[in-house]
């Protein structure tokens, strides 16, 4: 350890951007633009090309002339149905996840491996499938059909079914990051809380929900971003009836059909900058919770 | 305590939200159930296939809502739902509510009424509950450069053909049925069966997509795929002439029946059966059928079509299903699994490989 | 041992809260899976297994299985590469670069779809120079790869930029002074830290492959046994009015997705390990 102390450029607690200037470590320019540009080229390729193919053939359109197709009732009704969608999704992720999150990681209950594997499963799981179990259950002639019609409730083909399908496809993103975070932070700190008197809502509150806060805005960020874009569960289960159960995306969807590709094109920017935005404050919430573990933690980290 | 941060703060308003769209949407639905009694206001719910879109979307119902506030001084409002044919069937025998269903081809109506929603014998209302019609004929690129006269043309090498999948798309059973009937019907008489399946495999294997619908798979064709296109002929034709794609009509070819039907079981949930029969009478009306007509659909009325009857290609041998055997029978042999399609399929695929 | 609980409401709440969160994850998750896998079996074994070994099913579920496998090491490869050059190069657009990483999370299949068509497909200029030289990208395989690859692109990314952040740097200066090559120092030191990360970040981006529809069903063509992958097939499935073939091909599908979970668990764990000996 003598050595490294010795040398001038190590500084204990610098960010992790390595040192530009320091010719010890600094990468070779070739290297640094081989790298680079495969990386961007492969961005390109994959992405970034699509999109602004996309882009080109909206602004072709005018991006003016397209946004003013979804002053529409049609358009707007769809609309109103994605935003509502987005704030149940908020709010119910927000709940799940932060409490999801720690009965997952420090309750030891029969059966955790596997709910823990429910929660996982949504990412892995075809639209169509989801659509389908949903439709056995609790569609006419399902299993639950029964029950559902004595009490009058219909939910497939109704709102209520595309909040299923979303609240499905949004289930993982908030319960996993919380987790990951309250994984690496143990419980030191609750421990420390409890034996200073605090009680155990007091813990939760002033300790736990603090350092969860940035994990779990996150979270929900990516699941309010991910319901914006759902399409295939709520097709299935919505049928996209217009003026009812018909979302952005299957807005989208039906206007290409109707050869109304100036609507399409306009949900589509729309929906564009709306998810840009929650893009964004998802980068300002990665470079927050970077800071705060370094500050937490100090630079001492896992040896390789 | 730390502060909450201000960004949760928008998070309060949200119940209120939630709980003012709750009521909204109980209400809305108790209040379709009520139908027509409440409010003074109607509403019907239309689920159709995706091709006459625009037939009842832009001219139809604005024209049939128009009516009915005229004469039963209600404001009507209609729920419209476009999907493929088989989708809409399957949606609605899985509990999406519509009160009128306007399909592609019969065997669709026929699971709505085998699942118990449709109470009354449908097939007796005017024209056979057959609302409008079509042909199935060849899309191709302006100017014929594959030169495509007939069926036979489709199983030539290097022709790449689209049609949609059977298992979604009414569309392509009636594409499906077109060229099989044709070569089914032709002279000698004798193995017309094997060379119907033959030219059915054929055909196929110059198929490189599979879309889900009819209007998909046009779609994809405006777009600049392949070079020909089994469609219906009102699909090309509702577009503008500058922007069609030249038809080619075969020398036989199979006519295609739209139908349409009450669905009970909802309109008695409902209490729109005035509404929906109205909706359904006025589809037969010479209103509604020449804006069928204006989009290229076939109306059925005959007064309307002789007006109309210039806009249509003659077709030498105009075939039915009936003519072929019922859709019953259609069913087991031709799209069942392992029939006529299956094997056709499989049969092109092979072909493909070995070439 | 006693629930490390005290995070949550005092005494018997704790248990209400496990007890409300375990069954809103099972109502929405655990029971309609139950009753698709009910309705697979509901015929008998030997009808389940008839119905996903047919030509058609085995193909797809093939087809799903080796694309997914490809995009997950591409994943592995390229996803690992981003995330270095993110970390290591201070690119100046790289707010903007990091942000159009996550983009794929909150574009609608559908418009991923169409967005990779105007630009590859047929009536394109690049389809076009490419269909000369006998390659098709839209509507045959490569065109499965790409959507693929679009919409899982933010998998290994995310899993690996954390991990390399919490490398202490002084590791790799300690190598570097001691002779290390670049290379050599990155292969001592950060590999070993990541992998974990990029093998459950590809797992993840293999398991999305799998159940990707909407992109698919636009760029795919959809031929049976030829570019026909596992979820459109179900779809085709459940729209012929066969829904428990679809029942039996989806959990099929479901046991993989559940095996893989089991997988990328163990991953995570070694992760973990290394925590906990810091």
């Amino acid at each position: 350890m003598h050595k490294l102390e010795a040398l001038p450029a190590l500084r204990p607690s610098a960010s992790v951007r390595p040192l530009k200037d320091d010719k010890l470590r600094a990468p070779s320019p070739l290297t640094r633009i081989v790298l680079s540009g495969l990386v961007l080229g492969y961005l390109g390729l994959v992405l970034l090309g699509p999109l602004s193919a996309l882009l080109v053939e909206i602004a072709e359109i005018g991006f003016g002339v397209a946004l003013s197709k979804l002053v529409d009732t049609t358009a707007l009704l769809a609309l109103k149905n994605s935003i509502l969608l987005l704030l149940i999704t908020m709010v119910v992720n927000g709940v799940v996840g932060a409490l999801g999150g720690i009965v997952l990681v420090r309750h030891r209950f029969p059966g955790r491996a596997l709910v823990s594997a429910l929660c996982d499963l949504p990412l892995a799981v075809s639209p169509v499938m989801i659509g389908l179990s949903f439709l056995l259950l609790i569609g006419k002639g399902g299993v639950l059909s029964p029950l559902l019609e004595a009490i009058n409730i219909k939910l497939v083909f109704t709102f209520w079914g595309l909040v299923l399908g979303t609240l499905f496809v949004t289930l993982p993103y908030s319960i996993r990051e919380v987790s990951y975070v309250l994984e690496e932070l143990g419980t030191d700190e609750e421990e420390a809380a409890t034996t200073l008197g605090a009680s155990p809502w007091q813990t939760f509150w002033k300790v736990t929900l603090p350092n969860i806060r940035i994990a779990l805005g996150y979270g929900v960020l990516m699941a309010m971003a991910r319901s914006l874009g759902e399409f295939g569960a709520v097709l299935v289960l919505g049928g996209s009836i217009s003026g009812q159960t018909q979302t952005a995306t299957t807005f989208i969807h039906d206007s290409i059909e109707e050869r109304n590709l100036d609507a399409a094109y306009g949900m589509s920017l729309l929906l564009a900058v709306f998810s840009s935005g929650l893009l964004f404050i998802l980068e300002r919430l990665k470079k927050r919770q970077a800071k705060t573990q370094k500050r937490a933690h100090g630079p001492s980290k896992q040896t390789a | 305590m730390r502060a909450i941060p201000r960004a949760l703060l928008p998070l309060f308003f949200v119940p209120f939200l939630l709980l003012s769209t709750a009521c909204q949407k109980s209400s809305d639905s108790s209040r379709a159930s009520e139908g027509a009694s409440t409010n003074g206001k109607a509403t019907l719910v239309l689920g159709a296939y995706s091709v006459p879109r625009e037939a009842y979307g832009k001219h139809i119902i604005p024209a049939f809502r128009a009516k009915w506030e005229k004469e039963k001084g209600q404001k009507l409002e209609v729920s419209e739902s476009y999907m493929a044919s088989g989708a809409q069937a399957r949606a609605i025998v899985g509990g999406f509510e519509a009160d009128v269903a306007s399909l592609s081809l019969d065997p669709d109506i026929q699971k709505i009424q085998d699942a118990g929603l449709i109470s009354h014998d449908w097939r007796k209302q005017p024209h056979d509950g057959i609302v409008t019609q079509s042909v199935v004929v060849i899309g191709v690129r302006k100017g014929n450069p594959k030169g495509i006269s007939d069926w036979a043309d489709l199983a030539k090498p290097g022709v790449s053909v689209l049609t949609p999948n059977v298992k979604t798309s009414g569309g392509a059973m009636w594409n499906v049925l077109a060229v099989y009937g044709a070569i089914l019907r032709s002279e000698p008489s004798e193995g017309a069966e094997a060379r119907a399946e033959e030219l059915l495999a054929k055909i196929l294997a110059n198929v490189k997509i599979m879309d889900s619908s009819g209007r998909e798979s046009f779609l994809n064709f405006e777009r600049g795929v392949g070079d020909a296109i089994i469609t219906y002929e009102n699909e090309i034709l509702v577009l503008p002439e500058a922007k069609r794609p030249d038809i080619v009509v075969p020398k036989s070819t199979l006519l295609i029946e739209n139908p349409v039907a009450r669905v009970d079981a909802y309109t008695k949930k409902h209490n729109s059966e005035e509404i929906a029969q109205g909706f359904i009478d006025f589809l037969f009306s010479p209103e509604a059928q020449k804006a069928f007509a204006s989009q290229g659909l076939r109306p059925v009325d005959e007064a309307v079509f002789s007006e109309v009857r210039s806009k249509f290609a003659p077709v030498e041998n105009l075939f039915t299903v009936r003519d072929l055997g019922g859709w019953d029978h259609l069913k087991k042999t031709v799209f069942a699994d392992g029939g006529v399609y299956d094997k056709a399929l499989a049969k092109g695929r092979s072909a493909g490989k070995g070439s | 041992m006693k629930p490390v609980g005290f995070a949550l409401l005092p005494g018997p709440g704790e248990l209400w809260v496990r007890r409300g969160i375990v069954s809103y994850i099972g109502l929405l998750v655990l029971v309609p899976f139950s009753v698709l896998v009910f309705v697979a079996f509901q015929d008998g074994l030997g009808a389940f297994w008839e119905r996903i070994t047919s030509d058609v099913a085995l193909s797809a579920v093939g087809l799903t299985l080796w694309t997914g496998l490809l995009v997950g090491v591409l994943n592995a490869f390229f996803g690992t590469l981003t995330a270095w050059v993110l970390f290591r190069y201070p690119l100046p657009l790289k707010p903007l670069v990091s942000a159009v990483v996550d983009l794929p999370l909150s574009i609608p299949t559908l418009v991923a779809g169409v967005m990779l068509s105007i630009l590859y497909g047929p009536a394109s200029l690049l389809g076009q120079k490419f269909s000369a030289l006998g390659i098709d990208i839209i509507f045959a395989k490569p065109g499965i790869i790409l959507a693929l690859l679009l919409v899982t692109l933010p998998f290994v990314v995310r899993a690996v930029e954390p991990v390399l952040e919490e490398v202490d740097p002084a590791e790799e200066e300690a190598a570097v002074v001691l002779g290390a090559s670049p290379w050599r120092a990155f292969r001592t030191v950060y590999f070993p830290a990541i992998y974990p990360a990029v093998i459950s970040g590809s797992l993840r981006s293999l398991g999305r492959a799998m159940g990707e529809f909407g992109s698919i069903v636009i760029v795919a063509g959809n031929i049976p046994q030829e570019t026909l992958t596992a979820p459109v097939y179900i779809f085709g499935e459940i729209e012929s009015g066969h829904p428990a073939t679809a029942a039996s091909v989806g959990s099929l599908l479901l046991f993989i997705a559940l095996a893989l979970h089991g997988i990328a668990r163990i991953a995570e764990k070694r992760v973990g390990g290394r925590h906990a000996q810091a």
